[in-house]
C-alpha cells in the first residue's frame, strides 16, 4: 500500500490530500523504511545527472587544463534544444539532436576558445568561459523567454513502478540507468580503446604524447566535443524532471564544481564517487532543510578537503 | 620615506577633496546618479582587483561578499536587533570571517579549483536567500528600514546621489590609501613574494597560508563594505546582489582597469559605467554585454587601462605610481 509520495520541486506527481492525512496519522516509525528507499533513488537520479555533467568538466580539464565555466550553460542549452525538438519530433529525436548540437558547439568552443588560449594563463580561459556563460544565459532568455517550460517524459517511460509499497516514476529509473551506461561506456572507452589510451596519456603529459606521434590537438577537440555533448545529454534527460529556465544551469553548475573538486581535480573515478555522494546529501538537504539545501554540498566538500586536501581520489585514476 | 609618505598623504587629500567638489560641478542628476553607482562599484572592483594583485587569484564570487554586506544591513533593519552602524560593521567583519574560514580550506587547492569554488559559494548563497523565503523574502527582496540618523548624519544624506557620491568617494580614497600602505608594508611584500613563488617563500621560512587567507579576507571585507553602502543608498536589496552577473561585472571592471596598479579596478569601474551609459537602450541584454566585454577585454587588453597608462608613463620616462 502506498503510504505517501515524496517529490522534490519540479518533479511530476502530486501529493493527494488523503495521503497527506494518512502521513500525519501514521507517524514516523511506519513511513521510515519505504521513503528512505525513494530518497536514495532520488539521490541517485540527481547524482547521475551530476556525474554526466561533471565528467565532461573532468574530461576537458584533463586535456586542456582549464575549467569550463560555461558548462552549466551548455547543460541549459541542451535542455532547451531538447525541448524544442521534442515538441516537433518527439523525445528520442530530441535527445539525439540535442547531443549532436552540443557536440558541435563543443567543437566550435575548442576551436575558438580553448585552442587559441591554451598558451595563456588558465585565468584567461576561465574569464572567457565565464563571459560566455553570461552571453549564453542571455541568448536563451531572448530566444525562449524567461518563463518556466516543461517537457513530458516519453510515453514509453511515463508510468510508475511500485517498490515496497511506494511508487516511483519509471523515467527516474531510466535516468539512473542512463548515467550508469555513460559511466560504463566512458571507462571502457578510456581503458580499452586506443584513443582512450591517448587521452589518458595526453592528460598526464601532452608534450611527450605529442612527440610519440599523437595528434593532441585533434584529441583535445574530440574530448571537448564529447564533454560538451555529455552536458547536452545531461540537460535533455533532466528536462522532464525540472522546470526549464535560463538560470537552470546555475545550481547544477555549482554542484558539479563541488563534485569535481571533492572527487579530486581531474579524476574520473573521483568524479563518480563524489557525484553519487553529493547527489545523496543534496537530496537529503532538499527534503529536510529545503531553504538551505544549496549549502549542504559545500559543507560536505569542505569536510572532505580538510580530511584529504587533494580530494577523494588522486588525479589520473 | 617620510617625504614619500607626506607626498602620498597630499595626493590622497587632493584626490579626496577633488571628488568632494564633483557634485557641485555636475548639474545633471542623471550623470551624478551614474557616477555614484560607479564609485560604489569601484569599491567592489577594488576588492576583486586586490585579490588578483596580491594573491594572483581570481574570484568569481565577490557578489557573495557584497550581498552579505547588503543583506546584513537589510536584515538588521527588519529584525531590529542592532543599530544600523553595528550591522554595517558586522556585515564587513562577517564577510571577512567567512573568507578566512573558506580561505583556510580553499587556498590549499590549485588556483583553478579556488576560482571554481568562489563561484560555487556565491551561487549557494544566492540559492539560500532565494529559497529560504522566511529569511529575507526571497525573490521579492527586502526594503531597508533606515533610522532617522546614521553615524550622526540624516538618513537622506545616504540616499541623495550628491551627498552619497561624496561619502562613497571618500570611502574609496580611504580604501585605496589603506591598500597602498598595506602593499608598501612588509605584509605586502610578503604576499607578493608568495604570489610569485609560494614554494620559495616557504623555504625562506614563512608560513604561506595565513597571509594569503588574510588577503582574501581583506578583499572580501572591501566587497562587503561596498554592499553595505549599496544597501544604505538603494534602500532595497534583492537576491540579484548575490547573483553571478554582479561578480562578472566586478571582474569586468577589474579587468578593464587592470590590476597591476591598486587604483586600476576603480578606474575600470568608471570606464565601465560610462560605457554602460553609452550602451543605453541595449540594457535589456546587459548580461550578454557584460559577458561579451569580459571576453573581448580579457583577450585584447590583458593589462587593462591602468597597465596601458603605466606603460605609457614608463615610455615617457616616469615611474609608475
Amino acid at each position: 500500500m502506498r503510504l505517501w509520495e515524496e517529490t522534490d520541486d519540479g518533479a511530476p506527481g502530486t501529493v493527494p490530500e488523503a495521503t497527506t492525512e494518512r502521513r500525519r496519522y501514521r507517524g514516523p516509525p511506519r513511513r521510515a523504511a519505504a521513503p528512505m528507499l525513494i530518497q536514495t533513488l532520488n539521490g541517485l537520479v540527481y547524482g547521475g545527472l551530476l556525474y554526466v555533467l561533471a565528467v565532461g568538466l573532468v574530461l576537458i580539464f584533463g586535456l586542456r587544463r582549464v575549467v569550463n565555466f560555461a558548462h552549466g550553460s551548455l547543460y541549459m542549452v541542451g535542455a532547451y534544444v531538447g525541448y524544442t525538438v521534442t515538441a516537433v519530433a518527439g523525445f528520442w529525436v530530441g535527445i539525439v539532436v540535442a547531443v549532436l548540437v552540443l557536440t558541435g558547439i563543443g567543437v566550435i568552443l575548442d576551436r575558438l576558445v580553448f585552442r587559441p588560449l591554451q598558451d595563456e594563463d588558465p585565468i584567461v580561459t576561465m574569464l572567457v568561459t565565464f563571459g560566455l556563460l553570461l552571453v549564453l544565459e542571455d541568448a536563451v532568455r531572448t530566444i525562449w523567454g524567461k518563463d518556466f517550460l516543461t517537457v513530458q517524459p516519453p510515453p514509453l517511460l511515463a508510468g510508475v513502478v511500485h517498490l515496497t509499497g511506494t511508487s516511483f516514476p519509471v523515467y527516474r529509473l531510466a535516468v539512473i540507468g542512463a548515467a550508469i551506461l555513460v559511466a560504463i561506456g566512458l571507462s571502457l572507452w578510456l581503458r580499452m580503446s586506443r584513443v582512450g589510451l591517448y587521452v589518458r596519456a595526453s592528460s598526464v603529459d601532452p608534450l611527450t604524447t605529442g612527440m610519440q606521434g599523437v595528434d593532441t590537438e585533434f584529441l583535445s577537440a574530440t574530448v571537448v566535443a564529447i564533454g560538451s555533448g555529455l552536458a547536452g545529454l545531461s540537460g535533455t534527460i533532466s528536462a522532464p524532471l525540472v522546470a526549464l529556465s535560463p538560470s537552470m544551469g546555475g545550481s547544477i553548475l555549482i554542484d558539479s564544481f563541488v563534485v569535481v573538486v571533492t572527487g579530486g581535480l581531474g579524476s574520473f573515478t573521483g568524479a563518480f564517487i563524489a557525484a553519487m555522494l553529493i547527489g545523496q546529501v543534496h537530496n537529503l538537504g532538499v527534503v529536510f532543510v529545503p531553504g538551505a539545501a544549496s549549502m549542504i554540498p559545500l559543507v560536505l566538500m569542505v569536510l572532505v578537503l580538510i580530511w584529504r586536501p587533494g580530494g577523494l581520489v588522486k588525479a589520473g585514476a | 620615506m617620510t617625504g614619500k609618505a607626506t607626498r602620498a598623504l597630499g595626493i590622497c587629500l587632493a584626490v579626496g577633496l577633488a571628488g568632494a567638489l564633483v557634485p557641485r560641478l555636475i548639474g545633471s542628476p542623471l550623470l551624478l546618479t551614474l557616477l555614484t553607482q560607479a564609485v560604489l562599484n569601484a569599491i567592489l572592483a577594488t576588492g576583486v582587483g586586490f585579490l588578483v594583485r596580491q594573491n594572483g587569484l581570481v574570484s568569481f564570487g565577490h557578489a557573495g561578499f557584497f550581498g552579505i554586506g547588503a543583506y546584513v544591513v537589510a536584515l538588521s533593519g527588519k529584525y531590529q536587533v542592532m543599530p544600523i552602524e553595528a550591522s554595517l560593521l558586522l556585515g564587513i567583519l562577517g564577510a571577512a570571517g567567512l573568507a578566512l574560514l573558506l580561505g583556510a580550506a580553499m587556498l590549499r587547492l590549485a588556483g583553478v579549483a579556488f576560482s571554481m569554488l568562489t563561484l560555487a559559494v556565491a551561487q549557494a548563497l544566492y540559492e539560500l536567500v532565494l529559497r529560504w523565503r522566511g529569511l529575507a523574502n526571497g525573490d521579492d527582496g527586502i526594503a531597508v528600514q533606515l533610522p532617522r540618523r546614521i553615524f550622526g548624519l540624516d538618513q537622506s544624506v545616504f540616499q541623495q546621489p550628491a551627498s552619497m557620491f561624496t561619502i562613497c568617494w571618500i570611502v574609496l580614497v580611504l580604501v585605496l590609501a589603506g591598500l597602498a600602505l598595506l602593499i608598501a608594508s612588509h605584509f605586502g611584500t610578503l604576499t607578493m613574494a608568495i604570489r610569485e613563488n609560494e614554494e620559495r617563500a616557504r623555504f625562506i621560512g614563512y608560513r604561506t597560508l595565513p597571509p594569503r587567507a588574510v588577503v582574501y579576507a581583506i578583499s572580501a571585507a572591501i566587497a562587503a563594505l561596498a554592499g553595505a553602502l549599496f544597501a544604505l543608498y538603494n534602500g532595497f536589496v534583492t537576491p540579484d546582489v548575490l547573483y553571478w552577473s554582479l561578480s562578472g561585472e566586478a571582474l569586468v571592471m577589474a579587468v578593464i582597469g587592470g590590476t597591476r596598479a591598486v587604483w586600476g579596478p576603480a578606474l575600470g569601474a568608471l570606464i565601465f559605467f560610462l560605457f554602460k551609459n553609452a550602451a543605453g537602450d541595449l540594457t535589456e541584454h546587459w548580461p550578454a554585454i557584460i559577458g561579451g566585454t569580459l571576453i573581448v577585454v580579457t583577450v585584447l587588453l590583458p593589462r587593462g587601462a591602468s597597465g596601458s597608462v603605466a606603460m605609457l608613463m614608463e615610455r615617457v620616462g616616469m615611474r609608475a605610481p
